[in-house]
């Protein structure tokens, strides 16, 4: 079948199988390579995309499921000339060390900071639980992801004047 | 190669139900796709309900919350009337599996998969929640004890589809606990897991007592005897060992990789210890 | 006098980091070459077996399917092994654990794949098999390989310094126990593959997820017949390693495919499944121990029997066990001891190495014996261990005396005075309702290097690009541990240049060195001092050739300056980028050797071929702060502080990275890990039954470094990747017991077994 969806925000179509893994049309035939896989059973968390905004494993989806969506990779986060502050924050804080389970966790961490700019480490540990890093770089995963959500955070300045804005 | 059919509506739904009865239902596929991985494929025929908007909603009416069959874990916790309305089942839902497995896992998925292991089971049990089960005659109710058979077993019958878990609001049950006990911090499957809503009179008495235990049988275990154990008394640690001992009789627990038989049954009796905690604050 | 740097011992985002975070560098599992085919092996799935036939007839008649192998179609000896070659690539005789591979398959896709393994038709005989070591040096035991004057057992080894245990008769205070460890499974992330193709001229060019691409050319060449020098092995950045991709796992399947493949690339990448059932694991051990010592402390003797289960190969069980026993006594004085240990074939899963390697099993015994002393003595377990901790010139148990760096007393110094070790009394208290805390201590040690018998060599290549910037051609893969990037460091500061100005190859046998694998605390030691050198003779070469530019006629009055060599009373310069093009290829180049030296002390014990004793060791001294739930019995480490002898921090940030790393790796082991097995087959084979740490389980991670220079590593450097896993888990199990009192002396501490092993008195629930 023909399936169309928005990938890393372009309108993209291809033929596949109804039933092929998303994880694989994202490698194989988009080239997505950013997308990992560490287990095909929704144990790693390491095939995590956007999909509508929220972190999905795409191992456990069918390329069906992405008709008429939006689909996010790490790929689409940010981009060599302008990472994402996650990126950018992963790092500069050593979230990064094989760095296999670093684009699944940037994925759930995008999600959480999408719902929740300001979360304290206990909920972003939450966030990134279901993603496995075995090189045990927790804590700087943890810190990095404080460190981007308040780079993004409006500043004292931006925050006094969209109250301005928003009182006039 | 399997087919997958991704019908827009409940009508269109039940119509391919009945033309496909050896299709899978696929909601969020958490629990489909890595078990028909483990056996080899998807069926020939797969049937989504991500885009079946009758199944997806939470609604409220007289006394009573209507949650869709296909609404994510995710999605209900973000809901007040689930989040702050039910503690029971959010807390089970907040510690369910992990949060992209939360985006994609429905209440309805847990519910079909009839695992003894599942999360949002005991809390359901204790909040009484039926199920409404929809084919092409029609609609129908059970209980969840009526329609969760055994292991993998349910009442689901040829052509149905679970369109909602009906729950009714809970009224005066002022503590309201969940707790899993799993061999890590989180995606855990539960070695055994309770929920618990005490309500309380006037002076601190339990005036009824609602447990349920997960993992402890071939399905969620109630204990009438335990919950007896407490009506008329403070949930206070003696009356909680009271309980637990009744506990510990009740409970079918077996041997499997991640605990013995034996330990179950201990802990489950020891879990509701921890209520003395939680009505001491 | 304290050495200036301009770039070691700060802080350095890896320069690996972005482009992973970015999702743009590409594993060895992100390459899909045009038109490839899928390579994947049918494995036995029983653990002891005679082949009577391997029917491949449905599996070939398959649509898409390209070819099917079996041993027929191996040209070469058809053994794989690191030291010890005894595991085939296609078994073609009799299976010796479930995960034997016996018959290969090509095909177009991976549906197409997953079908035709199930086609092949095995005729397997079952055979008795032994499970567990105890079985299997039983008299008339099954053998796992026929024919061995040692039956089952791979190596025999013993040290006995001084007067050996007869001493223990004369010590005051003996304590005895048996402790047992499980195995672990690495459980990277990427699982074991690679990519792989036959080439018209006839060289085999591979992109492999491996930790010692130079010697797989040979393991590949000697078991499939082929030409070493006819072999190109790429191995990009590594989504894991840990040990597990250090020996074949995915190499000679992936050959052997290849020359079957009519020069189509072939691609083979085991699922998680597999890698459980196929990759190697850390060595199951069971450790019997007595440690005798004078009322005061003074550690006296010591008597221990090490038994590992090496599962059905070899792989480095002999190694494996010679670093455990070297470090069996712990990092302490010791005048008399007897060690003896065995390496026993089963028909389990392979073992092979980890990090860790053999001392993270014995420094769980040493160090649980040492609180078992303390105890007994009423002393404090930290002045016990800081009583006895080796220092510079004394001789461990094992007789190997301790002539470099040796900060153990240094790292116990530095825990003992971090905040959390004095308030953790304070802390213990305010335990919240039904749990209670706990506190412990564990110190560690490890060989660094491949010890004696082999040497640890490196060479390291460095060339000025036609830019004026450097490349640096690394040859030690770098699994995550950030050796790559340390690397640029290291020339950046040799050269007096910026970081930014190094690109880095990541090895490639067509372009790089031979410099040994990734393991062992080596990777950085010995490149790392290789590269230094070579930078030293690229500096001189810049010098002269910067001379001829700016007219100087002493390259004394010149310098290398951030991207130019100037000449120093002048200010005159001649930018690198200029330089560069007045340079041939060769001009621009500098290769230079590193051999890491060898401790003076002769090769000690009976039976050890390599890997004892070591010159050099990394230590550690970690606190564990824990919680035990009365109610469940479940353990949560709440905290860790490590203070690591590991010579001068190049980048406090890997530093931190790596502690912290294996610390948590540790805690998996301590905790979860444990791969369970009934006869011979695994029964958690994925990562929802096989359970490693989440972020939800992660402590909060102190990393001290202390005060150290390692005089012969680079910058002061020696390797710290291992070290601290050692003491997780002898730490927590002290933590847990000062918790609880519960005393379990078999790992990994579950719920059950804590909640089962609680004295009568601390039963009773409050
Ligand atoms: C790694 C991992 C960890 C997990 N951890 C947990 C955990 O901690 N706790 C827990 O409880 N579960 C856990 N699960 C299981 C699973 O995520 C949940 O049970 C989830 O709720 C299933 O919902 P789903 O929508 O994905 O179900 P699906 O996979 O879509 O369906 C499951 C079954 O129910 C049927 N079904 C679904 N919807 C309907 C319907 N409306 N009518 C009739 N039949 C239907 C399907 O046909 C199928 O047989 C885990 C799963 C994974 C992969
Ligand atoms: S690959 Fe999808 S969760 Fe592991
Ligand atoms: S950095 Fe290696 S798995 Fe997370």
């Amino acid at each position: 079948m023909t399936i169309r969806f928005l990938l890393n925000g372009r309108e993209v179509a291809c033929e596949s199988a109804p039933d092929r893994r998303a994880v694989d049309l994202l490698r194989e035939e988009f080239g997505l390579t950013g997308v990992k896989e560490g287990c095909g059973g929704g144990e790693c968390g390491a095939c995590a995309v956007l999909v509508d905004g929220s972190a999905r494993l795409s191992c456990l989806m069918l390329a069906a499921q992405l008709a008429g969506r939006s689909v996010v990779t790490v790929e689409g986060l940010g981009t060599a000339e302008a990472p994402h502050p996650l990126q950018t924050a992963f790092a500069e804080h050593g979230a990064v060390q094989c760095g296999y389970c670093a684009p699944g966790m940037l994925m759930a961490a995008a999600d959480l900071l999408a719902r929740d700019p300001s979360p304290d480490r206990e909920a972003i540990a939450g966030a990134v639980s279901g993603t496995l890093c075995r090189c045990g770089g927790y804590g700087k995963i943890v810190e990095a992801v404080e460190r981007a959500a308040e780079a993004m955070r409006p500043g004292p300045v931006r925050k006094a004047l969209r109250k301005k804005r928003g009182g006039a | 190669m399997s087919r997958v059919h991704a019908p827009r509506g409940l009508a269109e739904l039940l119509a391919l139900r009945a033309d496909l009865p050896g299709a899978a239902l696929m909601a969020g596929g958490t629990d489909l796709v890595p078990r028909s991985r483990a056996r080899g494929g998807l069926p020939e025929d797969v049937i989504l309900l991500q885009d079946v908007p009758e199944l997806h909603g939470i609604t409220s009416g007289k006394g009573l919350l209507r949650i869709g069959a296909a609404a994510t874990h995710a999605a209900l916790l973000a809901d007040p009337r689930v989040g702050r309305g039910l503690p029971v089942l959010a807390r089970a839902l907040a510690c369910l599996a992990s949060p992209a497995i939360r985006n994609m896992g429905s209440i309805g998925g847990n519910i079909c998969t009839a695992s003894p292991a599942g999360d949002t089971l005991p809390p359901l049990h204790v909040l009484e929640a039926r199920v409404e089960l929809a084919g092409r005659e029609g609609v129908r109710e059970l209980s969840l004890a009526e329609f969760i058979l055994g292991p993998g077993r349910t009442a689901l019958g040829p052509g149905e589809v679970l369109c909602a878990v009906l729950v009714p609001r809970p009224e005066g049950f002022s503590l309201q606990h969940f707790e899993k006990v799993g061999l890590r911090g989180a995606m855990a499957i539960a070695v055994v897991s309770l929920a618990a809503m005490l309500r309380l009179d006037g002076r601190g008495r339990v005036a009824e007592a609602r447990l349920a235990w997960g993992s402890a049988g071939p399905a969620v275990v109630r204990c009438p005897a335990a919950e007896a154990a407490l009506l008329g008394r403070r949930p206070t640690l003696s009356a909680l060992r009271a309980a637990a001992r009744h506990a510990r009789a009740a409970v079918r627990p077996i041997d499997d990789l991640r605990a013995s038989a034996a330990y179950r049954r201990e802990v489950a009796g020891n879990l509701l210890l921890r209520l003395a905690d939680l009505s001491s604050r | 006098m304290p050495q200036e740097f301009s770039q070691i011992d700060r802080r350095h985002p890896r320069n690996d980091a972005l482009p992973k975070a970015l999702g743009l560098e590409r594993f060895a599992a992100d390459h899909y070459p045009e038109g490839l085919l899928w390579a994947g092996a049918r494995r036995a799935g029983i653990p002891h077996a005679r082949i009577r036939t391997v029917d491949v007839s449905a599996a070939a008649a398959l649509p898409g399917v390209v070819r099917v192998l079996t041993r027929a179609d191996v040209a070469g000896s058809n053994l794989q092994g690191i030291v010890h070659k005894d595991q085939p690539v296609l078994a073609g005789d009799k299976v010796r654990h479930c995960g034997d591979a016996v018959a290969l398959v090509l095909a177009v896709d991976r549906e197409t794949l997953a079908r035709a393994l199930s086609l092949v038709r095995l005729d397997l005989e079952p055979l008795p098999g032994v499970f567990d070591p105890a079985q299997a040096l039983k008299k008339g035991a099954p053998l796992v390989h026929e024919g061995r004057r040692g039956g089952n057992v791979l190596v025999r080894a013993s040290i006995r310094t001084g007067r050996g245990a007869a001493v223990l008769r004369e010590c005051p205070v003996v304590v005895r126990g048996t402790f047992s460890t499980p195995m672990q499974a690495h459980a990277f992330i990427e699982t074991e593959n690679g990519t792989a193709r036959l080439l018209p001229d006839g060289t085999l060019e591979m992109t492999v997820s491996t930790q010692a691409p130079f010697r797989d050319r040979f393991e590949i060449a000697q078991a499939l017949g082929l030409d070493p020098m006819r072999i190109r092995v790429v191995a990009p950045y590594l989504g894991g390693g840990f040990g597990g991709k250090d020996g074949a796992t995915v190499q000679c399947l992936l050959a052997l495919a290849a020359l079957h493949a009519g020069g189509r690339p072939v691609k083979m990448w085991w699922e998680r499944e597999e890698s459980m059932l196929a990759g190697y694991k850390r060595h199951a051990a069971r450790l019997t121990y007595a440690l005798g010592a004078d009322r005061d402390g003074t550690l006296r003797a010591l008597s221990c029997r090490i038994v590992m289960d090496s599962g059905a190969y070899a792989h480095l069980g002999g190694e494996v066990m010679a670093l455990g026993m070297e470090s069996a006594g712990g990092p302490y004085r010791i005048p008399h001891a007897d060690i003896r240990g065995l390496c026993v074939y089963t028909n389990n899963p392979v073992a092979g190495a980890f990090r860790g390697f053999g001392a993270a099993q014995t420094a769980f015994a040493a160090e649980r014996m040492m609180d078992r002393l303390a105890e007994k003595l009423g002393m404090d377990p930290l002045e016990l261990r800081l009583r006895n901790a080796l220092r510079r010139g004394d001789r461990n148990a094992a007789g190997v005396t301790m002539t470099a760096s040796t900060g153990m007393a240094a790292c116990l110094e530095a825990l003992r005075a971090h905040p959390a070790y004095a308030a953790r009394e304070a802390w213990k208290r305010a335990a919240p309702p039904h749990a209670r805390r706990g506190a412990g201590v564990a110190a560690a040690c490890i060989g660094v290097g491949y010890g004696r018998g082999l040497p640890d060599a490196a060479t390291a290549r460095i060339e000025l690009t036609e830019t004026g910037t450097f490349r640096i051609f690394n040859a030690v893969p770098d699994m995550g541990q950030g050796n790559a990037s340390a690397f640029a460091l290291i020339a950046a500061e040799a050269l007096g240049q910026s970081p930014a100005s190094f690109e880095l190859v990541q090895p490639d046998t067509a372009c790089c060195l031979p410099s040994g694998s990734s393991s062992a605390g080596r990777t950085t030691y010995t490149y790392g001092n290789a590269l230094v050198r070579a930078c030293g003779a690229l500096r001189d070469r810049l010098l002269v050739r910067g001379a001829m530019a700016l007219l100087a006629d002493d390259t004394a009055d010149l310098t290398l300056a951030p991207g130019a060599v100037r000449h120093v009373k002048s200010g005159r310069a001649v930018p690198l980028a200029l330089l560069a093009r007045m340079m041939i290829l060769e001009d621009r180049t500098a290769t230079a050797e590193f051999v890491m030296p060898v401790t003076p002390d002769a090769t000690g014990g009976k039976g050890f071929v390599i890997g004892f004793p070591h010159l050099l060791f990394a230590y550690a001294a970690v606190l564990a702060l824990s919680e035990v739930d009365e109610l469940t019995g479940a353990v949560r480490v709440r905290r860790f502080v490590s203070a690591t002898d590991g010579g001068r921090v190049l980048n406090p940030q890997g530093f931190e990275q790596q502690v912290a790393g294996a610390l948590i790796q540790g805690m998996g082991w301590a905790l979860s890990e444990d791969v369970l097995t009934r006869e011979g087959r695994i029964l958690n084979p994925d990562l929802s039954t096989y359970l490693v740490p989440t972020a939800a389980d992660a402590p909060e991670v102190d990393c001290l470094a202390v005060d150290s220079v390692e005089e012969t590593g680079p910058f002061g450097m020696k390797g710290i990747g291992e070290v601290n896993l050692n003491a997780a888990l002898p730490s927590i199990g002290a933590a847990v017991q000062d918790a609880c009192g519960a005393r379990l002396d078999a790992a990994p501490l579950t719920p059950e077994k804590v909640l089962g092993a609680r004295p009568r008195r601390a039963r009773r629930t409050p």
